[in-house]
């Protein structure tokens, strides 16, 4: 039976860590890496800050009021901290336990309550974010959009729903409805069995990149398993702090892959960069649970994104040159919460004919953030805007990276003129002798 | 202490402690009797900063340095010096010398004897500017002596010390207006084991940007000064990378380039001295602004002699011949162009009612706060920085 | 009053620009230095130097004190905020204003990071060369109000052997310029005195700072030693053979430790002594230099050298050295660290002596520092939940004055703030603090501009100086013999 500690103003169920908390030594140098901070200037929007923040809190010296709930609202997420940190602080693991604090004990406005509703009521669930998009489709290709701009009513919508709007992607129908199969077997001798995640907003808006990504793990030599529930592996929910929904699907996850069977599976791969760093965590957010803890740790101990099997894998289809400059984002869930720098950019530069061009600010977020978008639209836009113009500074052909989060984002905000792809688009067209992007949508001039 | 002089004519009483202690008791005795203390090194910037005149007598006692003398203490390995302010700067090159160490500052005046005070008490400076500062910033320690006799220490042995307020920094260019300078610690560095100057032919018009190809090729002169129409560049070093650099210099600055005469450096010191019936100004502009301030003074008809740290700004322009009216005419447009940053180093040519300073420092109300804290009773006539400390003339 | 106070600064600086909320002001009670809290009653985030006069005003009409703040990763709690005034954070005036490659400056807001200076001006060829290891995210402001160093002042000085001039915002609001546009002394060198002067005689709105060109070449060797004072000795030798490295740093068993576990820089683990040289210049000069250097690490018994010019192995080094600090809380669960300077010639006798009170008081120090001017930084390891808090307190001023006591100082460069006030009458007598006051008392007659810093109150240091806690009418500025 463990001591009971004080938990301050903080609940019993999880709080943050004590000994986590005093890993922080107060330096600061996380500051100039933390976005909210580069943006406000003010301590508390830093990660030095909401961690002394969450100390006092864990004092008993604060309460968890609006503010504070501001505070860890305002946080994207994209722990870039937790890689400058000399002090080895667990910023993810702190932020994590605290916004399910804030869901349980801060209430919140109505409309931001519905509005989060609304978010986690669409994005989960394949099924209606297909239907939704339908509508979104009608309502670009029936002029209404256009019209709506035109008479200037898209500007007067609140911050949230304009986001909301202005992040719908150009989507053809027959990519809304287009099924990738449940299994695909290995071009030639069979080197791994691999499960993928079809993704929710992935597989709904970005089906292309779920067909390539098959593609390229086959031509390698990878049976591929698509489980074809529409489940969602509950990264946003984890992401913002509604714990019980994280788990629940992270559990359902788990037990759908469990259907063909863990133990055929070498590699359980990830090509959405913030799903990825959740399915790696299972283990840890489920190390309570002794019904689940051994079964997620042993599923966590197989997920790879993709960019880091293929850089582990000797290549075995044969690249054909791609002649295009790249500008590459490092998706923070993939560079900050995995660790993961070199593999895209090692799998990139084996292909014939392609630079990557260097992005300034390279490190600093791209304000997609799960659902930060579209709930602290503000901010989120300063971030994307600054990203957008530090991509387009580099003339590149194209925009790559490795997160659904991040294509819509930065779409948004980049010139109509230079496409963004997943890395995993380019493999595919090097592996078939394709162009990446058809020539129609590539920048003129 | 020794016994005081007798008076000068001017009824001058002049005192000559030789300890911090004997300057503080000095000061103490004649807070009643004799007011007004003047300080004065070995005078050979008797004529820097010299007040327009008529000048009354203003002071009562003069505080002469010239016996307060000698090192406190010394250890090579350190590399730090304390010696007491009226030692002449040449005296403690030659006691580090004989260790393989130099004070890494070169002041024209120090040859005729210059104190370590009164250097520091002047700003003054030489061609080592470009590459170590001035005196400024090789005092690491220093003990003051306040008109109501207190004895205060700031900074100390050791080069890195931010324990405290810098005093040798407010006293460093204070001209004797805030207290006397008894002793001073002085950072060292080792002698250059080569050192060789190359002269460069220039009109002075491109000095700064031929200069600006040397330090832009890193080669790191120590010294780039403009000698009138040949710019000296000093390499110090070991006696290859000294030899490689000055043969490298031809190649930056793409033009011919000649062995330096022995009598360059000699020439550089003399126009900061100048000789009596010359006027010697020294002017700081923004480096590359330097050559066209200089063009635009009003020097024709009168010989001229310039001597600049081109990458520093810091121009030494002597005049010589033609009338004192012309000579007025060059300081006025020096004033008008680079405002307080013109110090006089010898009015011999100018008349009598030549201003010695140019528009104050923006900062000069807090300039004028610090003297009065400093010196609340006036024991420190406002004397050569008159025109910013005390323009209405009212404490003398 | 208050609220009238808060009208002021709404006025000055904008209602966005003012925090007053709990969790905000509690945010701001402390700077790198965690030991000392006080909860200010505002914090004022302005964004132009106008607006930064307007505050400075208000509070000075209203008779309250304030503190400048920029990163608030000073170590000597410079920023500690006093009870009941204002913060004022610089954090907003972040501009770079203007880069001028010809005369070699450039005009910075006082919010702009040290490395971020260097950033920008980097396409140049040109970079500011003060560099202290927390340059990534220091600002300037704090540079200039501390005269901060780094491991490169050995050659090339400090903070103010590398501004020309600064806008300041004097404590009564009226703003004035200190330097002036030539490097020529106009008169006494206010600059000077005032860089370094911790944030107390007025608040930076602008810096003209020095760059210089990147040298031409650079090499950088890393030797381990058996013992520290082969390490120290071998130092000594490379001074006395005249050669003045750009930098010469010290790290020990416990420090390398703390830095591999965080890092993997590549240092030796359980070495006594890692010596890292760094030497620039012309490519010729380094190059010689360079192999005497390592001719007198061999000559001292170095165990193993490796030298490199390769910038991302030199990147590896110094990020293991400059992460030092932080990286020590992997190996402990809090420290303090000290900041003392002893002539260099004294440096085994004080890591002797420092190595005997740590054992004295049953604690572990890690040592880090220049080893090229006697800057140590020795880092006093406890655990505040174990109770150690008063004893490593107390070990780490013991340091403080035995380097005085060593003919050195109390600060190289972390300055006196709050932590050291009170040993400030071991290094300096009455007289000579009385006469500093002087300075401070001509720019700040109403003892408003950061009160509290720097000087020892007798009444509230006791009579043995120690670890000094503000008491709280002391910190409002309402008592303190000036």
């Amino acid at each position: 039976m463990t001591e009971v500690v004080p938990t301050g103003a903080f609940d019993a169920h999880r709080p943050p860590s004590r000994e986590l908390l005093d890993d922080c030594v107060h330096c600061g140098f996380c500051l100039p890496t933390c976005p909210t901070y580069q943006l406000t200037g003010e301590e508390m929007e830093s990660p030095r800050g909401r961690i002394y923040l969450m100390d006092l809190a864990s004092r008993g010296e604060i309460e968890l009021d609006d503010a504070f709930g501001a505070h860890m609202d305002s946080c994207l997420g994209c722990l870039a901290c937790v890689t400058t940190c000399p002090s080895g602080v667990q910023y993810d693991k702190l932020i994590e336990s605290v916004r399910p604090q804030v869901e349980r004990q801060i209430p919140r406005a109505v409309p931001d309550g519905l509005f989060r509703r609304l978010i986690f009521a669409l994005f989960p669930y394949p099924r209606r974010l297909r239907l939704a998009a339908l509508g979104g489709l009608a309502y670009q290709r029936l002029g209404l959009r256009a019209l709506l701009r035109r008479l200037g009513v898209l500007d007067r919508l609140p911050a949230r729903l304009r986001a909301l709007e202005a992040l719908l992607p150009p989507v053809t129908l027959r990519a809304l409805f287009a099924k990738g199969a449940q299994h695909t077997p290995a071009a030639g001798e069979t080197r791994l069995t691999v499960g993928m995640m079809p993704g929710c907003a992935q597989r709904v808006f970005f089906g292309d990149v779920n067909a390539a990504t098959v593609r390229v793990l086959t031509a390698e030599g990878c049976d591929v398993r698509v489980p074809q529930d529409d489940q969602c592996c509950g990264a946003l929910s984890v992401h913002a702090g509604r714990e019980e929904d994280g788990l629940a699907r992270a559990r359902a996850t788990i037990a759908m892959f469990e259907r063909p069977g863990i133990a055929e599976l070498d590699v359980i791969v990830a090509n959405v960069a913030g799903c990825g760093s959740t399915l790696k965590e299972y283990g840890h957010l489920l190390a309570d649970d002794p019904a689940w803890a051994e079964r997620a740790a042993a599923f966590s101990a197989k997920v790879k994104d993709v960019s880091e099997l293929l850089a582990g894998l000797a290549r075995r289809a044969p690249r054909h040159p791609v002649a295009t400059t790249v500008a590459y984002h490092d998706a923070c869930h993939l560079a900050n919460a995995q660790g993961v720098r070199n593999a895209p950019r090692e799998v990139l530069r084996a292909i014939p004919g392609l630079e990557i061009a260097e992005v300034a600010e390279a490190e600093l977020c791209c304000g997609s953030a799960g659902v930060y978008n579209l709930v602290q639209p503000e901010a989120a836009e300063d971030l994307g805007r600054r990203k957008a113009d530090h991509l387009a500074a580099t003339t590149p052909d194209v925009v790559a990276t490795a997160n659904a989060g991040c294509l819509l984002q930065i779409r948004r905000f980049l010139d109509a003129g230079i496409p963004v792809v997943h890395p995993i688009q380019l493999v595919d067209a090097s592996i078939r002798g394709v162009e990446p992007v058809p020539t129609s949508r590539r920048r003129t001039g | 202490m020794t016994a005081l002089a007798s008076p000068s004519e001017a009824g001058l009483r002049v005192l000559l402690p030789t300890t911090a202690g004997e300057v503080r008791d000095a000061l103490l005795d004649t807070a009643g009797s004799r007011p007004r203390i003047g300080v004065r090194g070995t005078g050979t910037a008797d004529a820097w900063a010299t007040p327009a005149g008529p000048v009354d007598v203003e002071v009562d006692a003069e505080v002469a340095t010239t016996e307060l003398r000698g090192v406190l203490r010394y250890n090579p390995a350190d590399m730090t010096m304390a010696v007491r302010a009226g030692t002449p700067l040449a005296e403690v090159q030659e006691e580090v010398g004989r260790h393989g160490q130099r004070v890494a500052f070169d002041p024209a005046r120090a040859a005729l004897g210059a104190t370590v005070g009164g250097l520091l008490a002047t700003a003054d400076g030489g061609p080592a500017r470009h590459a170590q500062g001035t005196l400024r910033d090789l005092v690491i320690g220093v003990t003051v002596v306040l008109g109501d006799g207190t004895v205060a220490r700031s900074g100390g042995h050791v080069i890195k010390n931010v324990a405290g307020y810098d005093l040798a920094k407010l006293f460093s260019g204070s001209f004797g207006t805030l207290g006397v300078v008894a002793e001073v610690v002085l950072r060292l560095h080792p002698l250059p084991r080569a050192s060789a100057t190359v002269a460069v032919p220039v009109e002075p018009a491109q000095a700064h940007d031929v200069g600006d190809r040397i330090v832009g090729a890193g080669l790191e002169p120590s010294a780039l000064e403009l000698c009138d129409d040949r710019l000296l560049v000093r390499f110090d070093g070991t006696p290859e990378g000294v030899a490689r650099r000055a043969k490298a210099v031809a190649a930056a600055v793409e033009r011919p380039v000649q062995e330096a005469a022995d009598t360059d450096w000699a020439t550089v010191a003399a126009t900061a001295l100048g000789e009596p019936g010359d006027t010697v100004l020294r002017l700081g502009t923004l480096p590359s602004a330097g050559p066209g301030t200089l063009a635009a003074l009003p020097t024709a008809g009168l010989d001229t002699a310039l001597s600049s740290t081109v990458m520093s700004g810091v121009h030494t322009l002597r005049l010589r011949g033609g009338s004192p009216a012309a000579h007025a005419e060059v300081l006025r447009a020096a004033h008008a162009a680079v405002g307080p940053a013109c110090t006089v180093l010898r009015r011999d040519g100018l008349p009598a009612d030549a201003p010695a300073w140019g528009p104050p420092p923006r900062s000069v109300a807090v300039l004028r706060a610090v003297k009065q804290r400093f010196d609340p009773t006036g024991r420190f006539p406002a004397a050569r920085l008159a025109p910013w400390l005390d323009p209405e003339g009212v404490r003398a | 009053m208050l609220s009238q106070l808060r009208s002021a600064l709404v006025d000055a600086v904008g209602v966005d620009g003012v925090l007053d909320e709990p969790s905000a002001l509690r945010s701001y009670e402390c700077d790198g230095l965690t030991g000392y809290r006080v909860t200010p009653a505002y914090v004022v985030l302005p964004r132009t130097a106008a607006a930064v006069a307007a505050a400075v005003t208000a509070c000075a009409r209203h008779g309250v004190p304030f503190v400048a703040r920029g990163a608030g990763t000073g170590l000597s709690g410079g920023a500690l905020p006093v009870a009941d005034g204002v913060v004022i954070s610089l954090q907003r005036l972040r501009r770079i204003v203007e880069i001028d490659p010809v005369n070699r400056r450039a005009v910075v807001e006082p919010g702009v990071t040290n490395l971020d200076i260097t950033k920008a001006v980097a396409p140049h060829g040109l970079y500011f060369a003060p560099d202290p290891s927390s340059q990534q995210v220091c600002t300037i402001g704090g540079n200039v109000a501390e005269n901060s160093g780094g491991a490169h002042c050995l050659k090339y000085g400090f903070t103010v052997h590398h501004v020309h001039s600064v806008d300041v915002v004097l404590p009564d609001g009226t703003p004035t310029t200190l330097g002036g546009e030539s490097e020529l002394a106009e008169g006494p060198d206010l600059l000077g005195a005032f860089i370094g002067s911790e944030g107390t005689l007025g608040v930076v709105t602008s810096v003209t700072v020095k760059l210089l060109p990147r040298p031409a070449a650079v090499q950088t060797l890393v030797a381990d030693f058996d013992s520290v004072e082969a390490a120290g000795a071998t130092v000594t030798a490379i001074i006395g053979a005249g050669i003045v490295p750009a930098a010469v740093e010290m790290m020990d068993t416990l420090a390398i430790e703390a830095v591999e576990a965080a890092v993997e820089a590549g240092y030796t683990k359980g070495v006594a002594a890692a010596l890292i040289v760094e030497l620039d210049g012309p490519a010729e000069e380094v190059a010689t230099q360079l192999a005497e250097v390592e001719t007198l690490c061999r000559d001292h018994g170095t165990t193993a050298v490796t030298r490199t010019a390769d910038p991302a192995e030199r990147a590896r080094i110094w990020k293991g050295r400059k992460a030092a600090f932080a990286a020590v809380g992997r190996i402990s669960p809090n420290y303090f660290v000290q900041d003392g300077v002893v002539p260099r010639t004294r440096l085994t006798e004080a890591l002797t002596r420092i190595g005997e009170l740590a054992d004295e008081a049953g604690l572990r120090v890690a040592n880090v520092f220049h080893a090229g001017d006697g800057n140590l930084h020795p880092l006093v390891l406890y655990n505040e939940a174990a109770g150690e808090h008063d004893r490593a307190e107390h070990l780490s001023s013991s340091i403080a004055e035995l380097c005085v006591d060593l003919g050195g100082s109390l600060s190289g460069e972390h300055g006196i703030g709050t932590d050291k006030a009170c040993s400030m009458t071991r290094q300096y007598g009455q007289d000579d603090l009385d006469t500093m006051k002087r300075l401070r008392a001509a720019y700040d007659p109403a003892g408003v501009c950061n009160p509290g810093k720097l000087f020892p109150t007798p009444r509230l240091c006791g009579e043995r100086p120690g670890p000094y806690h503000p008491h709280p009418l002391e910190s409002a500025g309402l008592i303190e013999r000036m």
